[in-house]
């Protein structure tokens, strides 16, 4: 029973860590995609000059 | 006060066009009906069933109605920029808004008159015993659909996946008035009266509907006005 | 300049966390009755306080949009409430694990469980709503006047505690209680934790509202790019 105990507690606390993370990886994932996006239009701007 | 004589006009011209037409009342409460129905089969209920969560089925019965109509609420004004004109119009936004829940409050309490009865008959129970508190509750909890229906139909009107989005947005938020609905629709169904740890319950759904109506009117000129 | 900050809080954050998830595992006394496993405690109710702060922040945000109209307002409404929501997940979901090993159930349908999880699908369909909308004005005013109607929501959650008999536990903290049924030690490990989990609720709003503006460049841009053609 302690033994279920402490396993569920690595669960929980590995689950609050591992949502912040993924909020961290997706935050990560739309920055690199607004860059390039950024990079793609400053290109576009630069050829239309 | 201008404010209500322009909500009744819009209530009249709305009422007035959906009785004449008939479209949506019609679809409605052979959709309920056939809610009800589908019930049965799901539960297969006994009386003693019935007693638990009579009123909870009642309910969402009538909230499916509901998101039916208030939809066809502001959509119906859509074709031919009605709806620019009415929000040009000398009427405020609020009293647009107050008109329209006003119309799809009589609406959905007219189905609702259908569908208790339709309910007693399939389901076997006498649901006149409370009939005063009854009434009650199921205006309280009608205009609270009416109201935040209304304006989340108003919110939604241009938007692609309206018929989707309406519900999804309106029933999380109506949960609190859904649930002293159906507390106390549960009770009242049973012939009992209110018994006094269930006043929190009805005190939860006058307050619901002071703050969401006092909300609702107070926004409807932000969200109207383009 | 932003960069710099989004650097140095995380320089601070990190260690902090690290320090306490040290803490919290190894040197706060354990519950008597619980065992180990209310440890989950600190991850579940600092993350609650994260939350409302977002879902407070981005409500105080709607409401100035709609008095000022301007756009940097509605910048932070929709990232305080992603925020907001991404803490209310850690919060539901460690509340989850935490009742099955005390209660012995995955969920029950008290009053708190149930409004945290309707609050949660409420901003979830703020986020949704802001899909719809293409207008980035009409977006705005729109999703403002649905932020200030979830917050009355949640508002309503936050009493309803008080009205009802919950399955939940009550309120712990002193300073709540007035003296307290906590132990210091834990008392003030919950503290620190929810001063952690705040910072990096700050950086996670910092790198999303820079997001924002950077998107609304990239709207700019493509205007401008498209114009001409």
């Amino acid at each position: 029973m302690d033994e279920r105990n402490i396993t569920f507690m690595f669960y929980g606390l590995a689950v609050a860590w591992g949502l912040l993370a993924l909020y961290a990886v997706l935050l990560g994932l739309r920055e690199r995609d607004l860059t390039k996006q950024l990079d793609t239009l400053k290109r576009m701007v630069e050829e239309k000059k | 006060m201008t404010m209500l004589r322009h909500a009744a006009v819009i209530a009249t011209k709305d009422l007035r066009s959906e009785l004449r037409t008939k479209e949506s009342i019609n679809s409605t409460l052979s959709f309920s009906v056939v809610i009800l129905l589908l019930f049965a089969f799901a539960f297969d209920p006994s009386p003693d069933m019935i007693a638990e969560f009579g009123g909870g089925l009642l309910w969402i019965v009538f909230v499916f109605a509901g998101a039916l109509i208030v939809n066809r609420s502001f959509a119906r004004e859509l074709p031919n920029d009605c709806i620019d004109v009415l929000v040009s119009s000398p009427a405020s936004g609020a009293s647009l808004f107050l008109g329209k829940a006003l119309a799809s409050f009589v609406l959905l309490a007219g189905v609702e008159c259908i569908c208790l009865p339709a309910f007693g008959i399939l389901y076997n129970v006498t649901w006149w015993r409370s009939l005063g508190g009854l009434i009650g509750v199921l205006a309280l909890g009608t205009w609270s659909m009416a109201c935040v229906g209304t304006f989340f139909s108003a919110l939604t009107v241009n938007l692609r996946l309206r018929e989707l989005m309406l519900p999804m947005l309106m029933y999380p938020i109506l949960i609190p008035s859904l649930l002293s609905a159906m507390m106390l629709t549960n009770t009242l169904l049973t012939g009992q009266p209110i018994p006094s740890d269930f006043t929190v319950w009805l005190r939860l759904l006058i307050g619901f509907n002071i703050i969401f109506t006092t909300l609702s009117v107070y926004l409807a000129e932000t969200v109207l006005v383009r | 300049m932003r960069t710099k900050i989004i650097l140095a809080l995380g320089a601070i954050t990190l260690p902090f966390l690290l320090r306490n998830l040290h803490m919290i595992i190894f040197l706060v006394p354990d519950d008597l009755e619980q065992g180990p496993v209310y440890r989950i405690f600190y991850y579940h109710l600092p993350p609650y306080f994260v939350a409302a702060m977002g879902y407070f922040t981005a409500m105080v945000a709607s409401i100035l949009y709609l008095v000022k109209k301007d756009q940097k307002y509605d910048a932070i409404a929709v990232s305080a409430t992603e925020i907001g929501l991404a803490f209310a997940a850690v919060n539901l979901i460690t509340g989850m694990i935490w009742g099955r090993i005390s209660w012995g159930i995955w969920w029950a349908w008290d009053a708190r469980l149930t409004w945290a999880l309707i609050g949660w699908l409420v901003y979830f369909g703020y986020l949704v709503l802001r899909r719809a909308i293409d207008d980035p004005t009409e977006r705005a005013k729109i999703s403002a006047v649905l932020s200030i109607f979830a917050s009355a929501s949640v508002a309503i959650t936050y009493k309803a505690i008080e009205w009802w008999r919950t399955q939940h536990p009550g309120p712990v903290l002193s300073i709540r209680t007035g003296g307290g049924t906590l132990d210091p030690a834990m008392e003030n490990m919950l503290y620190e934790n929810t001063l952690a989990l705040l910072l990096l609720g700050a950086i996670f709003l910092l790198v999303r509202l820079r997001q924002e503006e950077v998107q609304r460049e990239i709207d700019g841009l493509r205007r401008f790019v498209h114009a001409g053609n």
